[in-house]
């Protein structure tokens, strides 16, 4: 599915560079669900972004279903984002002016689908996360767990292959975080999309079949399920 | 995609309230004070332009120079021939008109049935004058309205002043108690845009000198209606060459020349001297054409400010939605959409209250102004370009700016980097202020130089005094008239004159001189006035004395050649003349033919407009033609002084309606183009300070919301109010201060180009400067402070807490 080799991402601070990625190679596989962990400050973000092509690396190779990501063109890569990839936040990043209908069509009027299309597919998700009594509400009005569900329903409208998710619990009572636990391991077992995860909850992380360990951007251990 | 685009756009709109309000009230201001400024462009531009023939017809200038003249003069009037000889000389005219303002001296008496009106606006003019001109016939036929002598052709509006329902046609109107004309035609009201207005047209072979074809004494308006296709500078040299060639034995070496003006240039560009009308000037187009451009510059800059201020708090909009899938394009133009709907709600506003203002700007500008001034489909065309360009323009970098934003960096909830645009908004904080400054220097100034014009000592008491129309009514039927005037309590002095003394025009020349060549010939200003004139005027002798009745008597033979005249010259006539004042004194002259000696010499005193400087002047007495009676009052119980003059008129001359205004008002309206200009910028002055205080308040409103917390912390320190205010005011005030120093020169620069228009001006003074910086600075605080206080007063735990 995708593959890092030789990643690094450094900024220069003063005359030294200060590494946040350093040397990291990855092979992720089609249907896999990898959870990420380590200390703060240790690069999984980081390492997330430039997994979803939001973040360019310093050096290093980067493929994305056998493209060359290192060395396309922004457009390319906004293009291939656009195709497979969906992305989860720990701060749900919804948009406060839009209802929790539109924020989940935002992404596939961005996709060009048409208005009808659009329709069945956002009613389909707020059928399927059980939120179609909250559709016509403003992200202010829902509770931190009924937001973050609304950010994956988002996520998922343009039936992404690929889903990262940096710390999606991380807001959330353990409860909520259960639940959307539940859902990503349905998504990865029923639909085969293939899950990365940031987490900081050990549990939260065996749901998923390998888990890599970072530490100063660097791979510290890897284990598979 | 458009619906969603406007849904969010709207919403941000109507959560951001305070920002959307200031942009639109900004953006409507601006959008009408543009709508109001262009449509006085339009109504200036349009000046003549109605009539079908426009652009063939032309008017004749008329300049001379005497060999002793330092420069040329040029007046819009001409002598009979001209029209009549052209017309049948030159192949490029189809036809000619010559036009005397009849009511110009005086306004004539016009008696229908019982009713006796005075009428201020009635021309006469050859009968090609409707086949010429394009004035829209209501009633008559347009080629035979003035075929006879005895006709007159009215407009609506007089119609219906004089005969009501009644059909007009065929009706006959009484002038000055001598002709009886037959309405024969009427037309449509002449519009506020054309240099010929009248309510009615007569014949001008009602004059004794219509059959004539003079080339000297020059009376009336003559223009041309060239053949199609003709040239205007070869029929112009045509006319030139047929001139030299009938006065090429004429010695003397004085020359005359003749100037075609097309008509639709008349209005803007003319400099001949006197026209039927003041005269427009294409520099203050220019001038209120840029203040209207710059005012929607002004209120643009605001909300492209206001917009790139909020960047900060919709960069995570922005980061989201690039994550969602959103290019640059879309969002892009996402934003244009935005400052869409803000400019269309604007406009919208706008279109209302210019509306709103038109009757008073109409007012105000003494033009009769509304949308109705601009062609439908212009106005259109004018509205969509205008949405079109104020969307791209307060749209446009912001727009670009926002859609720029890294998703990465903004979701980071880091900001602070891209959000900036600060030095750019900053500088357009500048600019507005800049020009607020500038127009503030400029109304002071322009206000002082109309007031100083108005105070202005100019060697002549022209306070008090009524000015009555006489018109050329015989010395011998005003002098009891006179005399009665002055036993009336109020009533100082009487004296009759050819010509108001603040406008004096009468062009003469001095061609024979002491001591001077055979062929000296210098031009002067001279008037005929009564013996009183100098004493009632209060004007100053320097050498001799004042005129008294043996002067008098010396000229009141019929017979000129008799006649032994007494001159005052001022100053500069006996400068012009090579004299000393103490020698000038007894020495005979002759003006045009007046044979006599100078028994006085005035002091300099103003007798036209301030623009120009004081030239030779000569006053003689001369009995023969009197057009204005000047009555000098005290001052006190005017209004019983003006009833018992216009009783007195009633009783000596019942049949004719009394006309009079005052000198003073007379005076000051020869700088009415000034006086409304800058009547127009005082207003704009305070237009475009609210503009910029809107803009100035918004930013005010940013910058202490995103300071919350630093203001917070310093509270938590122990900062007073006091301390704070400064804090937030010092930043947006350093801006204001640097626009004053930016503005000053450049209005010292302006202003200073402006003054020089003026042969009596004042100095630009610093303290013109002190006031608009601090006025502007002042403004300023006051705007920011309340943001300030407010946020310096605000709870220190709250805003920390959000945080
Ligand atoms: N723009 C930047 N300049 C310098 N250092 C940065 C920048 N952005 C992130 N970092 C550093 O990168 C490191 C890793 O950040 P991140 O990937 O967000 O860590 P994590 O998600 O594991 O907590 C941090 O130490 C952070 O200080
Ligand atoms: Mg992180």
């Amino acid at each position: 599915m995708l593959s890092l080799q030789h990643i690094s991402k450094f900024y220069q601070v003063g005359g030294n560079k200060n590494f946040v990625i350093n040397d990291i190679s990855l092979e992720v596989e089609e249907g896999e669900f990898i959870s990420i962990m380590g200390p703060s400050g240790s690069g999984k973000s980081t390492l997330l972004n430039i997994i979803g092509m939001l973040d360019e690396p310093s050096t290093g190779f980067h493929y994305f279903v056998d493209q060359p990501v290192h060395q396309l063109k922004e457009k390319q890569r906004a293009a291939l984002y656009k195709q497979y990839i969906g992305f989860v936040f720990q701060a749900y990043h919804l948009i406060d002016e839009l209802t929790v209908y539109e924020n989940i069509e935002t992404p596939l009027i961005y996709q060009d689908v048409k208005g009808s299309e659009r329709k069945a597919m956002v009613a389909d998700m707020l059928d399927r996360f059980n939120i179609v009594g909250k559709k016509d509400l403003f992200p202010a009005q829902l509770s931190g767990g009924q937001q973050q569900l609304v950010g994956i329903a988002r996520a998922l409208i343009a039936k992404p292959k690929v889903l990262l998710a940096d710390e999606p619990t991380g807001n959330l009572n353990s409860k909520q975080g259960e639940e959307i636990m539940e859902l990503f391991r349905k998504l990865n077992k029923e639909d085969g999309v293939t899950i990365i995860q940031v987490t900081h909850s050990e549990k939260n992380a065996e749901y998923g079949s390998r888990i890599i360990n970072l530490l100063d951007g660097r791979v510290e251990s890897s284990k598979k399920l | 995609m458009i619906k969603n685009y406007l849904k969010t756009a709207w919403r941000n709109l109507a959560q951001n309230k305070t920002t959307s309000i200031i942009s639109v009230a900004g953006l409507a201001v601006g959008i009408c004070c543009f709508l109001l400024l262009t449509t006085y462009l339009i109504n200036e531009l349009r000046y003549d332009r109605f009539h079908d023939k426009a652009d063939r017809i032309v008017r004749i200038a008329f300049s001379h120079k005497s060999a002793d003249d330092p420069e040329a003069k040029t007046t819009s009037v001409t002598p009979t021939a001209p029209v009549p000889v052209f017309k049948q000389e030159l192949s490029e005219i189809e036809d000619g008109v010559r036009i005397y303002d009849y009511s110009g001296n005086r306004p004539a008496a016009i008696q229908y049935g019982d009713k006796l009106l005075s009428e201020k606006k009635m021309l006469l003019a050859d009968d090609s004058f409707f086949k010429i001109f394009g004035f829209k016939f209501l009633a008559g036929d347009r080629a035979t309205a003035l075929a006879s002598p005895l006709s007159v052709v009215i407009t609506q509006s007089t119609a219906k002043r004089y005969f009501g329902n009644e059909n007009p046609l065929g009706k006959v109107l009484k002038v000055n108690q001598t002709r009886s004309l037959m309405v024969s035609g009427v037309v449509e009201d002449v519009p506020e845009y054309s240099q010929i207005k009248f309510n009615m047209v007569g014949n001008y072979a009602m004059l004794d000198r219509s059959k004539t074809r003079e080339w000297s004494s020059s009376n009336d308006y003559s223009y041309l209606l060239l053949k199609p296709g003709a040239s205007v500078p070869s029929a112009q040299a045509k006319m030139n060459s047929y001139l030299n060639k009938l006065f090429k034995d004429q010695t003397g070496g004085g020359k005359s020349w003749f100037t075609l003006e097309p008509l639709t240039k008349v209005h803007l560009y003319s400099t001949a001297g006197g026209g039927l009308e003041p005269a427009g000037n294409i520099k203050y187009i220019y001038i209120l054409g840029i203040v209207s451009v710059i005012l929607l510059l002004l209120a643009c800059v605001n909300f492209l400010n206001l917009v790139t201020a909020k960047s900060a708090e919709r960069a995570k909009e922005i980061g989201v939605r690039k994550v969602m899938g959103a290019q640059r394009g879309q969002l892009f133009f996402q934003f244009i959409t935005e400052a869409g709907i803000i400019t269309f709600v604007s406009l919208v506003t706008g279109l209302l209250l210019a509306t709103i203002c038109f009757p008073a700007f109409s007012n105000f500008s003494g033009q009769v102004l509304s949308f109705s001034t601009w062609n439908t489909s212009w106005l259109i065309y004018a509205l969509v370009s205008l949405f079109i360009i104020v969307t791209l323009l307060a749209g446009t970098y912001p727009s670009l700016y926002l859609s720029a934003f890294k998703p990465i960096v903004t979701l980071k909830g880091n900001t602070g980097g891209q959000a900036g645009g600060n030095t750019l908004r900053k500088s357009l904080v500048v600019f507005q202020f800049v020009v607020s400054v500038f127009f503030i220097i400029c109304t002071l100034i322009a206000g002082g130089q109309l007031k100083y014009i108005q105070n202005l000592n100019t060697g002549m008491s022209r306070q008090q005094v009524m000015v009555l129309e006489i018109g050329g009514m015989p010395y011998s039927s005003m002098e009891p008239f006179k005399n009665d005037l002055m036993q009336q309590p109020g009533v100082q002095g009487a004296t009759a004159t050819y010509d108001s003394p603040v406008n004096v025009r009468g062009g003469y020349s001095i061609n024979s001189a002491d001591g001077k060549a055979s062929d000296f010939e210098l031009s002067v200003i001279a008037m005929p006035v009564e013996k009183s004139f100098i004493k009632t005027m209060g004007i100053h002798l320097v050498q001799g004395n004042d005129l008294d009745l043996g002067d008098e008597q010396r000229v009141l033979t019929p017979k000129s050649e008799e006649r032994n005249y007494s001159f005052i010259l001022n100053e500069t006539a006996i400068r012009a003349m090579g004299w000393k004042p103490k020698d000038a004194i007894g020495k005979h002259i002759g003006l045009n033919g007046r044979m006599g000696t100078i028994k006085a010499i005035a002091k300099d005193f103003n007798f036209t407009s301030l623009h120009d400087k004081i030239s030779p002047i000569v006053m003689f007495p001369e009995y023969d033609w009197f057009g204005k009676l000047l009555v000098k009052t005290n001052g006190k119980n005017t209004a019983n002084t003006i009833a018992a003059v216009q009783t007195k008129w009633h009783k000596y001359y019942p049949n004719t309606p009394i006309e009079f205004h005052f000198l003073d008002q007379e005076f000051e309206a020869m700088y009415k183009t000034e006086q409304r200009t800058g009547s127009i910028l005082k207003a704009f002055t305070v237009v475009t300070i609210f503009i910029s205080c809107l803009g100035l308040f918004g930013l005010a409103v940013f910058s202490t919301r995103q300071r919350v917390k630093e203001i917070g912390i310093r509270k938590v320190l122990g900062a007073n109010v006091m301390s704070i205010v400064t804090l937030i005011s010092a930043d947006f005030l350093k801006l204001v201060v640097i626009a004053v120093i930016i503005s000053s020169p450049l209005a010292w620069y302006a202003m200073g180009k402006w003054l020089q228009d003026f042969a009596y001006r004042i100095e630009i003074n610093w303290w013109v400067f002190a006031v608009a910086g601090g006025t502007a600075i002042l403004i300023a605080f006051i705007t920011v402070s309340y943001q300030s206080i407010k946020a310096a007063l605000s709870n220190p735990v709250k805003s920390l807490r959000s945080e």
